[in-house]
């Protein structure tokens, strides 16, 4: 009984210091039309969109050929893995 | 029973829209009759896309053209596919509804592509079912467009001008011509585009399409042009464009620019050049 | 009258074909000057393959940076083969890609690859999800602070929480962009939360325990509930800046009606 009424009198004066917090600096300066169209800033990949449906064919050929001998060369590159890293079943899976 | 709602795009240029044109748009009046929208990649249920839809319908005349019904398949249609464009035509209320004579969807598997079939009296009647009961459900009359192909079935007995003109009077549909598909069709398959163009339905076209192919070589190395939308409309569609609209009057055609999308001037430029072919052809009374 | 193959045996020997081996061309179909379809039928082939894996390619765009353009290339086209489209709404489409990089054996060198992927899914989740407006600071002010324990909140339809063993956030956000990432030496996990207050999809970081916390909120437990899961995980979880973050982000529309 004493525990949960300490746990709201933390509760309640947690949320009244995130709403103070957070209307000292409300004033964020928020470009109107990504607001309301999503608009994306300059140089930032925003393909969240996805590609779609096309009504259009392409002449770009590409085939892979040994799918299996390939070998990841992207900027993953960039990134140092320890070694003996186990595989991604091993987190907690997201979502 | 209730009338169809007609296809009623303004006589102009219009262009299909991309999302990365949008500023560029709304910054000032663009001298364009429509836009028009792939109508599946607007079946979200919220966010950017259906924002700046909105935004667009405010000023602009719109044209929906579905890619992914698949009506020239032989399977029933996707009801629930279906059900999708009938929220989206009352969403948004278009002038227009469009789309194509293939196939994109196979036992549950959607291809992401404009899939040929064979023209024969048995898919003649499963497309003009297919028809009926879209324009059922929308509440609308439709526009069917003529495909590009690269290939021949050869069990097919009618000729595709004589395909859809026997769609469009069995089912009242409108055709949507594309000018480059002709192109490509008529040189893939070593026909006169020009003779095909005088057997196609003229009367039944509602909206012109325009846009860019490629150009590649088949097996025994004879033309083979790709409806590939990634560059500028060339010169020989331009003339049947001019051709069709000199017999017909003008039309709302619309220039298809895919893959490789150019800046928006560039795009423009294109409209442009639609336009001045069609304003040849303004009459007092037409406007 | 000769039996002729129907349309629907022909489409379906093309369905097949054109998603087969390269040299597999389905029979009945030709070309005005009788040569081999081949490269005819390589066009349809083509426009099926490229189609969807530059889908996939646009909602992924950091997964395919990072294992560049060829390996991605291939990887989505086995995925294609085993998880093709079921729909013509293309923007679902892959959902199931970062569960098929898990089992892809050449991905095993990347192995933070399916959470990043995972949290390019939630983004395109969060960019296409209905309209909401968050719930509104003054609503939550107005709450009586003696029953605060035991309210619950409505998610934001686009609100997503993502955990991870691998630093996933920060990895995104080096490789969002045209310039090369700098060096990167993997450290521990990173916690994320993917919300759409307005038009903008917005990713943010999450301190200790706060994602436990987000975590049954999104559940429809009550915040009292949430922040006792949130201690019990971690006694460095700070309940303040949770609240300030939820506030920020727009991760909840509505307080839930009491039943």
């Amino acid at each position: 009984m004493k525990n949960k009424h300490i746990a709201t009198l933390a509760l309640a004066g947690s949320l009244a210091s995130a709403l103070a917090a957070v209307s000292a600096t409300s004033a964020m300066a928020e470009d109107s039309k990504e607001k309301c169209y999503g608009i994306a800033l300059k140089g930032q990949n925003d393909c969240a969109a996805g590609a779609g449906t096309t009504c259009a064919g392409t002449s770009k050929m590409d085939y892979q050929k040994n799918v299996f001998k390939l070998v990841p060369a992207g900027t993953c590159e960039t990134i140092k893995t320890p070694e003996g890293h186990g595989s991604l079943t091993q987190g907690p899976a997201p979502v | 029973m209730q009338a169809l709602k007609p296809s009623r795009l303004p006589a102009r240029s219009g262009v299909g829209f991309k999302p990365e044109h949008f500023d560029a748009i709304i910054e000032a009046v663009q001298p364009l009759g429509f836009f028009e929208i792939h109508a599946e990649n607007y079946m979200g249920k919220g966010g950017p896309p259906h924002a700046r839809l909105s935004r667009l319908r405010q000023d602009y005349a719109l044209s929906i053209h579905g890619v992914g019904l698949s009506i020239g398949s032989p399977e029933p249609l996707d009801e629930i596919h279906l059900d999708r464009l009938k929220a989206l035509c009352d969403r948004y209320e278009p002038e227009s509804f469009s789309e194509h004579l293939a196939w994109s969807s196979h036992e549950g598997t959607y291809y992401n592509d404009l899939l040929p079939l064979p023209y024969t009296e048995e898919t003649l009647d499963r497309v003009v079912e297919h028809v009926d009961r879209v324009q059922e459900r929308l509440g609308r009359r439709m526009l069917l467009e003529n495909p590009a192909t690269y290939l021949l079935f050869e069990e097919s007995t009618i000729e595709e001008t004589e395909f859809l003109a026997l769609i469009a009077r069995r089912t009242g549909c409108g055709l949507l011509l594309d000018v480059n598909n002709v192109f490509v069709s008529a040189t893939n398959h070593r026909l006169d585009p020009a003779a095909y163009l005088d057997r196609f339905p003229l009367a039944a076209v509602g909206e012109i399409h325009l846009g860019g192919h490629a150009e590649t070589t088949d097996d025994l190395g004879a033309p083979l042009l790709i409806d590939s939308h990634d560059r500028a409309v060339k010169d020989p569609v331009w003339a049947l464009f001019e051709t069709v609209i000199a017999r017909r009057g003008p039309l709302p055609s619309l220039v298809e620019w895919d893959n490789d999308v150019p800046a928006w001037p560039v795009l423009l430029r294109e409209a442009e050049a639609a336009e001045t072919i069609l304003s040849a052809r303004y009459t007092p009374d037409a406007a | 009258m000769s039996r002729k193959p129907s349309a629907t045996q022909s489409i379906g020997r093309f369905a097949a074909a054109v998603v087969g081996a390269p040299e597999t061309v389905p029979p009945g179909l030709g070309a005005w000057n009788g040569g081999s379809v081949e490269r005819r039928f390589g066009v349809y082939r083509n426009n099926v393959r490229e189609g969807l894996i530059g889908a996939l390619a646009s909602r992924f765009p950091v997964t395919e940076k990072l294992v560049g353009r060829a390996f991605f290339s291939a990887l989505a086209e086995a995925f294609l083969l085993s998880h093709p489209p079921r729909s013509p709404v293309l923007m679902e489409w892959g959902d199931a890609l970062p569960a098929f990089i898990e089992t892809f054996e050449p991905a095993a060198t990347v192995p933070y690859l399916a959470d990043v992927a995972r949290l390019e899914a939630a983004r395109s989740h969060a960019y296409h999800a209905a309209d909401a407006a968050p719930v509104q600071p003054e609503t939550l002010a107005a709450l009586d602070s003696e029953r605060l324990a035991l309210v619950r909140l409505v998610s934001h339809p686009a609100l997503a929480i993502l955990r991870s063993p691998y630093p996933v956030l920060t990895i995104w956000e080096r490789n969002t962009g045209d310039s090369e990432p700098a060096p990167l030496e993997l450290g521990g996990g990173e916690d994320m939360l993917v919300t759409r207050p307005q038009m903008r999809v917005e990713l943010r970081p999450l301190p200790p325990g706060a994602a436990r916390f987000f975590e049954a909120l999104e559940e429809g437990q009550s915040i009292g509930w949430a922040a006792e899961a949130a201690h019990a995980e971690t006694p460095l979880f700070d309940l303040t800046l949770a609240f300030t973050l939820m506030i920020q982000s727009g991760a909840f529309s509505a307080v839930a009606e009491e039943t």
